[in-house]
């Protein structure tokens, strides 16, 4: 930090002091961003209660795929942490649709828990084991994939979709990252990891397979 | 017209993907470049892609969201220089209530507490109350990149626009404190600003910081961006600028000062933009953290800014890299890039220092001499021999992020 010169510091004061500064107004652009439509409850309690203070957008751009644990979660800390104006009750709603709509809960589930009025039963997170996420970054395996997207190689995701059916694909998943491959998913080889042990190994592919 | 169209960002990068993959298509390379068609560097969201959109005094820029306003600078952007021009600055509110017209012949700035003389000062006394100051700084959102969290954290899902380097004008924090006269009991000063909560029940958005750091100098409370008055969305007339400090302190529309004889324990210091209270400020990845503090200073990060994942660069042909480093103020010292996924590293040059809380610039000649898919990485040090992770570590709230940035690029 330094000082500005004692000349232009009166320059300044002086021209602060002289100008009559107007107002500055400003005209914010129209809130076009919507709630994704559903026939859940929670649609049109979403709108009607997290409107009064975020626009829909804050939503539509949290991460793709979260669970019904964590979507409810969610809407509990706007009700205990922010204070809006939502029961308990309303809580679970809104998260079932958040979830549902935004997340990776599905819809039948959601559907049962709405049309019942019973409280949700505590889904386990989608929150991957400790673990498998130490052996991922510490592996360098993220550098190449991530969860929900192709980065150099397959999303975890898209992976399990693909074995989603194969009886053997815990198996293949293991042999894919013990001894490395190409051709699966595109031309750019994945290199073996042969030094995992054989339960580190079933612990990452158990986890890619559950994604 | 204010609103780009929904896709339009998106849209122009698939073409140029797809004219790359197109150019390739012939050689052995078309898979290479089909494979990098989806980039690390874009954060996936639940409905997206984000538009850009144009505020008032701002180029388009990428929405967070629209209320309150939340805007983030197209990473393009810093490839200009290592000033962040105003138009383009980020943008952050946290609460949705607040004016859109502000008066600065009636705009007061209160200071009130454990003071021997309560204060309200037009901004006229305000400037003309200690002899004018400037900093060079970056001022950086604590979540920052959070959209690059793994496990992924809600929260405003960012990618890295939304930081940005300023030339500040105003008066040192410690003069006008000074001016209100300090109580021996004093040990924090809260700020707060014109934006409100909507409804009564949200909290505030009030912050603090102790009282030594309110009068060692650095904090000051400035009018003017880049060499003229704040635009209105960065808190006209007057906001806090804490050098080296994550943006939460950086409050907006500065309206009230207060000295408190004990720590402020309001939600936006007690609750929320809190990190681990361990060396590394992180915690095992979906876990949450035993103790936690308050985020304060900046860590140490570096940006290519002119190579985004994707690119085609030329075989054995130089290729100038340039790009960004910053820290807390204690001083970038070096910055090094890798062409091989971080076996070797090459120093690069650094450019004008516009001093120890800026942006600091360099650039880097390099030569690649492989084809195929590999990964540029840049690390940057500093003076007190911090530097940056190969590898993210991992909190609760995403914030503070600042590993290793990796670019995968194809060589042809």
């Amino acid at each position: 930090m330094k000082f500005v010169t004692a000349l232009l510091g009166t320059v300044l004061v002086g021209a602060a002091l002289m100008a009559a500064a107007s107002p500055l107004e400003i005209k914010l652009p129209p809130e076009t961003a919507a709630f994704k439509p559903s026939p859940l409850p929670g649609y049109a309690l979403a709108q009607q209660k997290c409107s009064i203070c975020h626009s829909a957008d804050y939503i539509n751009y949290q991460p793709p795929g979260l669970s019904l644990a964590q979507w409810t979660g969610e809407a509990s800390k706007m009700q205990h942490a922010y204070g809006a104006p939502i029961s308990d009750e309303e809580v679970k709603i809104i998260g079932t649709y958040l979830a549902t709509t935004y997340g990776s809960a599905k819809v039948d589930a959601a559907a049962v828990v709405a049309s019942s009025g019973i409280a949700s039963q505590p889904v386990p997170a989608a929150m991957p084991p400790s673990n498998a996420m130490a052996l991922l970054q510490g592996n360098g395996c993220l550098a190449c994939h991530a969860i929900d997207h192709k980065v150099v190689g397959p999303a975890y995701r898209d992976v399990a979709a693909k074995y989603a059916h194969d009886p053997q694909a815990q198996g293949k998943v293991e042999a894919s990252i013990r001894n490395g491959g190409s051709g699966r998913w595109g031309a750019v080889p994945m290199p073996p990891f042969s030094q995992l042990s054989a339960q580190d190994i079933h612990t990452l592919a158990g986890f890619i397979l559950h994604q | 017209m204010s609103q780009a169209s929904d896709d339009k960002l998106p849209g122009r990068r698939r073409f140029l993907r797809d004219a790359v993959a197109l150019a390739l298509t012939a050689s052995p390379l078309a898979s290479l470049a089909a494979n990098a068609e989806e980039t690390a560097e874009e954060v996936t969201y639940a409905a997206g892609p984000r538009p850009l959109v144009a505020y008032p005094q701002k180029r388009p820029l990428l929405v967070v969201s629209t209320r309150p306003p939340h805007l983030e600078t197209p990473f393009e952007v810093f490839n200009e220089g290592a000033i962040t021009p105003n138009d383009a600055f980020f943008v952050r509110y946290h609460l949705a209530n607040f004016p859109t017209r502000i008066d600065p012949e009636t705009y007061r700035l209160n200071v009130k507490g454990l003071v021997e003389t309560p204060l309200s000062l037009s901004l006229a006394e305000l400037k003309s109350l200690a002899q004018p100051v400037e900093v060079v700084a970056v001022n950086q959102c604590s979540g920052n990149s959070r959209g690059f969290s793994m496990p992924r954290v809600f929260g405003a899902q960012l990618g890295n626009g939304s930081m940005g380097c300023a030339r500040w004008l105003g008066v040192p924090l410690k003069a006008v404190l000074a001016k209100a006269g300090i109580k021996a009991a004093a040990k924090q000063v809260s700020f707060r600003g014109l934006d409100k909560p909507v409804l009564p029940t949200t909290p505030e958005f009030i912050k603090a910081l102790d009282i030594d750091h309110a009068m060692n100098g650095e904090p000051m409370i400035a009018w003017s961006m880049n060499g003229t008055d704040l635009p209105f969305l960065n808190g006209y007339p007057i906001r806090l600028v804490v050098p080296g400090y994550f943006g939460t302190y950086w409050v907006k529309h500065l309206s009230e000062i207060e000295v408190l004889d004990h720590t402020f324990d309001g939600f936006f210091m007690a609750k929320g933009y809190r990190v681990p209270d361990n060396d590394c400020q992180c915690v095992a990845p979906g876990t949450v953290a035993a103790k936690t503090k308050p985020i304060s200073k900046l860590a140490v990060r570096s940006f290519i800014t002119n190579v985004k994942h994707g690119d085609v660069l030329p075989l054995q042909r130089m290729v100038a890299l340039k790009g960004i480093a910053f820290d807390d103020g204690s001083g970038i010292t070096k910055v090094e890039v890798s062409s091989d996924g971080g076996q070797s590293w090459q120093t690069a040059t650094l450019g004008q220092d516009l001093g120890r809380y800026a942006f600091r610039p360099w650039r880097l000649d390099i030569k690649l001499a492989s084809k195929g898919t590999t990964q540029l990485m840049v690390r940057a040090s500093n003076r007190v021999g911090e530097t940056q992770p190969l590898h993210a570590d991992w909190n609760p709230g995403g914030y503070r992020r600042h590993a290793v940035e990796t670019y995968h690029v194809i060589v042809a």
